[in-house]
């Protein structure tokens, strides 16, 4: 028996409290003159997974926008078209995504409003948000995300990523979150056998990785967009498309009883 | 009645004594190693090219030598946002200065420049292992290399970035001929410094898990800079 | 930094041709300063038989003093020479019994079998976690500096003479680019009829 005048032990650890259905994650309160700044993410979105093919580029993620552990909301766009050579997925913090989107889609107007029939590109976009984000990280008020940027430049594919630091890079396969765990190296594997892709064996490529994905990663969704720029058909967003599951196998699968 | 001046006080950053608590760090160690060797008339560099992160690799193809002049290559290992953003910053330096003066800085000017670019951030530091190579104003190679903070120091080789401490000793060995009683008086040449720098690689790429993939060598002369290229393991 | 270096030292061994090596600076210190320059850290178990100590000094010795007790009390029991294999056995389960307040020493060991010669080498951790590769094995506050010296230095087969040149070279090549180890060297070439031991004079700052 424990001690009637001590507080008795908690109901149970690693859970909601009684009563409430979700953990809010991260809470804390400190002092009313504190700056609040991001320190945790809040709604947020996992894996995007993007390849390079021969004539275009490939940015595939789910719909869902986790709040915790809780699979809160099921329509979360989270690739874009941002202009004719540019398309580009983010993982992460939804509402810093937002406000990314938000000042993108701003400065798409902007350069639409000069009317000199100049294109902002996809390098540029890729570089410019490298600063956005070192700039971010710089003032301890990071955007937290994982941007990925695909495009077509001088009729070049391209494909590249800036993370909440500013840590960029480009390559022929990109992954973050868990995709980088999971789907890099199906990626790596495929694109090794054949380094040429075509489209339509890069998109089946793209759609396995989200159905593995789907799987083993317990914050994704099988409700997912995938966004396609090509040299010669311009760049779609498909979907939302949803992982064919099939969970026969579950049965086969003993001693989790 | 007392109204609590506390629940309505406006903030103002400049005046908070209140501590800052803050969890997310700015920094990541993106591994990566540079080793740079010195000759009579020349100087050689190469850094590997895996860019990595705690135990998953970003990239195997990653470039980490930036030419900053016709005889001048700048090494950087650590953290990738400020390399990114320390060579895009030197890059506009070379510009302006090359605008003001007409004509190109010098690697002694530069590297001077270097240092005081680095202590400028003293107390929110570029966290890189820089090492800046190129021919002097007489032709000569030399190497210099930094803290994270700008202390710089001139030499003839260094090994910088996650394998420094293993293939350092191994320069002192080979190219400062420490502990060895027989010396010949073999002068150092191209084909030499760039043998020893593929073979220190190899070794470290055996026991570092950031250095690997393969290794960019930058191979500096009068006649301006030559690429050259080579694997190491992948795993 | 972790109290494994707080005296400082650099130890390798090699494997060669039908013989061993091992080695070991002889600084002691207490963190920066230096104490003596004649610290033993490298233990004959045998005729053939060594084992290095790198790390905390006052656990260098104790360690070395119960693995001699141990080690003479199975010799006098089972009235057999003890094999390197087994008193790496012995080493490693003496140190796994102090699981949770272990002795501050990571253990190098090179030997010859005594019946059939066959060139044996391994390390441990300060648990006893076993490390047995066929080139070479090294401990102590230069172990960055060793492994990469080695890596490029060491090749199979080596004779007694040049596995005395790469090990010497390797060890003080290395301890030279540590500040806690140093200040000569001993060097010990184990053959078949013979060990022969080296004192090495290096630079002493």
């Amino acid at each position: 028996m424990f001690d009637p005048t001590s507080n008795p032990p908690p109901f149970w650890q690693n859970g909601p409290a009684p009563g409430a259905f979700y953990n809010f994650p991260n809470t804390k309160s400190g002092p009313s003159d504190e700056f609040q700044h991001s320190q945790a993410p809040i709604t947020t979105a996992t894996s995007i997974v993007a390849i390079k093919y021969a004539t275009g580029v490939i940015i595939a993620g789910d719909l869902l926008g986790s709040y915790g552990s809780l699979a809160r909301y099921r329509n979360c766009p989270r690739v874009l078209q941002v202009n004719e050579n540019i398309i580009l997925g983010a993982g992460g913090d939804y509402g810093d995504f937002q406000y990314i989107k938000n000042f993108i889609e701003q400065k798409i107007v902007q350069e639409e409003c000069l009317d000199d029939g100049f294109k902002l590109k996809p390098k540029s976009l890729y570089c410019w948000l490298t600063r956005v984000m070192y700039s971010c990280r710089s003032k301890f008020d990071p955007l937290w995300n994982n941007l990925v940027i695909g495009g077509i430049q001088d009729g070049e594919p391209f494909l590249g990523t800036v993370d909440k630091l500013g840590t960029a890079f480009t390559d022929k396969i990109i992954c973050t979150g868990y995709g980088a765990h999971i789907a890099v190296p199906l990626l790596r594997e495929a694109m090794e056998k054949n380094p040429n892709m075509s489209k339509d064996e890069a998109k089946a490529l793209v759609e396995k990785s989200m159905e593995v994905l789907f799987y083993r990663d317990a914050r994704s969704f099988p409700k997912y967009q995938v966004a396609i720029i090509d040299q010669n058909e311009g760049s779609v967003i498909e979907g939302p498309l949803v992982v064919k599951q099939n969970w026969s196998l579950a049965h086969m699968i003993s001693g989790y009883n | 009645m007392s109204l609590s001046m506390e629940g309505i006080r406006p903030h103002y950053p400049d005046y908070s004594n209140a501590p800052m608590q803050r969890h997310f760090s700015p920094y990541a160690d993106n591994g990566g190693s540079v080793v740079a060797i010195a000759g009579d008339d020349f100087v050689v560099i190469g850094a590997d090219t895996r860019l990595s992160a705690g135990f998953s690799i970003y990239t195997r193809d990653q470039n980490k030598l930036f030419p900053l002049s016709k005889t001048t290559v700048l090494g950087c290992a650590g953290c990738w946002c400020d390399t990114l953003t320390l060579t895009r910053i030197l890059t506009s330096r070379m510009q302006m200065y090359q605008q003001e003066h007409n004509k190109t800085m010098s690697t002694v000017a530069c590297a001077q420049m270097l240092s005081t670019m680095l202590y400028y951030k003293r107390f929110f530091p570029y966290y890189i292992s820089n090492v800046l190579v190129g021919l002097d104003n007489e032709g000569k190679g030399c190497v210099y290399s930094y803290d994270p903070i700008g202390h710089c120091e001139k030499a003839t080789y260094k090994a910088g970035g996650s394998a420094g401490a293993l293939l350092q000793p191994l320069l002192d060995n080979q190219i400062g001929l420490k502990n060895m009683e027989i010396i010949g008086d073999s002068k150092l040449t191209i084909e030499k410094a760039t043998n020893i720098i593929k073979d220190v690689f190899i070794s470290a790429a055996e026991r570092d898990i950031y250095t690997g993939d393969s290794v960019i060598i930058n191979i500096i002369t009068k006649e301006g800079i030559k690429d050259d290229k080579f694997e190491l393991r992948k795993d | 930094m972790s109290i494994l270096g707080y005296n400082g030292g650099a130890m390798v061994a090699m494997k060669g041709d039908k013989c061993v090596s091992i080695a070991a600076d002889k600084r002691f210190g207490i963190q920066a300063q230096t104490i003596t320059c004649d610290f033993k850290k490298v233990f004959d178990m045998g005729p053939r038989l060594y084992v290095g100590l790198p790390g905390l000094a006052t656990d260098v010795q104790t360690v070395m003093e119960k693995l001699r007790f141990r080690k003479n009390l199975y010799e006098l029991k089972e009235n057999r020479t003890m094999t390197p294999e087994v008193f790496g056995a012995m080493l490693s389960s003496m140190l796994y019994e102090k699981r949770f307040g272990p002795f501050f020493v990571e253990p190098v060991i090179a030997g010859l079998h005594p019946t059939t010669h066959e060139p044996f080498i391994c390390n441990m951790d300060l648990i006893g976690c076993i490390n047995q590769p066929d080139d070479f094995v090294v401990g102590g506050t230069a172990s960055a500096q060793l492994y990469g010296m080695c890596e490029a230095l060491w090749e199979p087969n080596l004779g007694p003479e040049d596995l005395f040149e790469t090990t010497a070279q390797a060890l003080i090549n290395a301890f030279d680019r540590d500040a806690i180890s140093g200040w000569g060297a001993t060097v010990y070439i184990i053959e078949k009829d013979k060990v022969t031991v080296r004192d090495i004079k290096t630079r002493m700052d």
